[in-house]
């Protein structure tokens, strides 16, 4: 509960404080968000496994945060990044389908 | 059948879900492994005590492990548990909200340019310069054009002001435009009637010989076709057909360095009036004013000569 009130503060300030974010983070935070978002799908799918263990959700959050970041970063550097941010955003894509569909499986048994 | 279907199905995605976040190198998948692997050991532990047998278990868990789902996302969902990890979850999940709300903000405010790659970005540049110059030079062409027209703008109004100035100027001349200048005011007393016409087109002729360039005698503008006659019954003139009585008042701009003198000469129009008992005085001023107008006549026969 106090989990998903965080998430919603959170989305309240980034909406009415509209903090200014620094340019060199600029195109690693769609990624990034993608990221947690799977993280975070992964971890409701845990929970409802009743395996959900918080000091691995934070750990597979902030990695696959920084590992989503690094990848654009090389990219970036390799001259690919539009490419294999697609990449990243597709199989990130591919896993939270598949986290909610196991979600899906046990909230509406179908 | 379905209940043995199920588990079947279950143990499928089971295998599915492992490989599939388990290529992925990620802590979770491997954590979730162990604690599924030890929440199956918890699990079974006392599905072994109660039924006994794996087949009952087996019939048993699709039936219990969906609603086991629900349970546990009640659970968690309602009584708030205030610990460590639940906060610190929601530390994280504030930031991803943040994010989030960040994200879509930008994306919305700042079209296609925020997320931009270098190369779109560099082309984009490429494209507003062009513009920029393709800007500039049509600036340019109407700034000049602009000159252009002002200039030309300034002559005609130029044209005009001269235009204006000759037509006042001919007005003056023409007794259509009151006239004003330093000058001399003469003025005749005549008590016993003996000045004529003919005294005071002497008169007029010695001013306008002197440079006189706007005259009035009383109330009647003085111009080229100006004529005078006598009043038939009794004294008094008539000049361009008006009545016209003693004292003359002759308002004359010119100067009146010159126009003094003229009429003082020996022998000049001042002395003849004299010698008609008539008192002639002039008074010079900075400043006179011609205020009576002359009614043009519209020309009849003639009509400029081309040049």
């Amino acid at each position: 509960m106090i989990a998903v009130l965080g998430l919603v503060i959170g989305v309240i300030v980034g909406v009415f404080v509209q903090p200014e974010v620094p340019n060199a983070v600029v195109p690693y935070l769609p990624i990034a968000v993608v990221a947690a978002l799977d993280a975070v799908f992964g971890g409701v799918r845990a929970m409802l496994d009743g395996i959900f263990d918080d000091k691995v959700f934070v750990v597979s959050f902030l990695s696959n945060v920084v590992v989503a970041a690094l990848i654009v970063f090389l990219g970036d550097q390799l001259g690919v990044g539009s490419q294999l941010s697609t990449g990243v955003v597709v199989v990130l894509g591919i896993r939270i389908f598949s986290n909610a569909a196991a979600i899906r499986r046990h909230v509406f048994r179908a | 059948m379905s209940e043995e279907r199920e588990p079947r199905e279950r143990e499928e995605e089971a295998a599915a879900g492992e490989p599939e976040s388990g290529p992925g190198a990620e802590p979770e998948a491997g954590a979730e492994a162990v604690a599924g692997a030890g929440a199956e050991e918890t699990g079974q532990a006392p599905r072994g005590g109660e039924g006994g047998a794996v087949a009952a278990a087996a019939s048993r868990e699709p039936v219990r492990l969906p609603s086991e789902g629900r349970t546990r996302l009640k659970a968690a969902l309602w009584p708030p548990r205030v610990s460590r990890g639940q906060l610190v979850v929601a530390l994280l999940l504030f930031a991803l909200g943040l994010a989030l709300a960040i994200q879509v903000r930008s994306t919305n405010d700042h079209s296609e340019l925020r997320g931009a790659r270098q190369e779109d970005l560099v082309r984009i540049l490429d494209e507003l310069d062009d513009k920029q110059q393709r800007l500039q030079s049509e600036k340019t062409q109407l700034e000049q054009s602009l000159a252009q027209l002002e200039n030309s703008s300034n002559q005609a109004k130029e044209a005009q002001e001269q235009t204006r100035k000759k037509a006042a100027e001919l007005g003056v001349l023409a007794g259509t435009e009151k006239a004003t200048g330093p000058g001399i005011v003469l003025t005749i007393d005549d008590p016993q009637g003996q000045v004529k016409a003919d005294m005071l087109l002497d008169t007029l002729q010695e001013l306008r010989a002197a440079g006189a360039e706007a005259i009035q005698i009383n109330d009647v503008r003085v111009v080229a076709g100006t004529y005078f006659t006598d009043n038939s019954s009794g004294g008094g003139v008539r000049i361009d057909g008006k009545s016209v009585s003693q004292p003359f008042r002759f308002t004359v701009v010119g100067n009146p360095q010159d126009l003094t003198p003229a009429l003082n000469i020996p022998g000049g129009v001042v002395r003849s009036l004299e010698n008609h008992q008539a008192r002639a005085t002039i008074v010079q001023q900075q400043k006179v004013l011609v205020d009576a107008l002359a009614t043009p006549k519209p020309l009849q026969y003639g009509k400029p000569a081309a040049k």
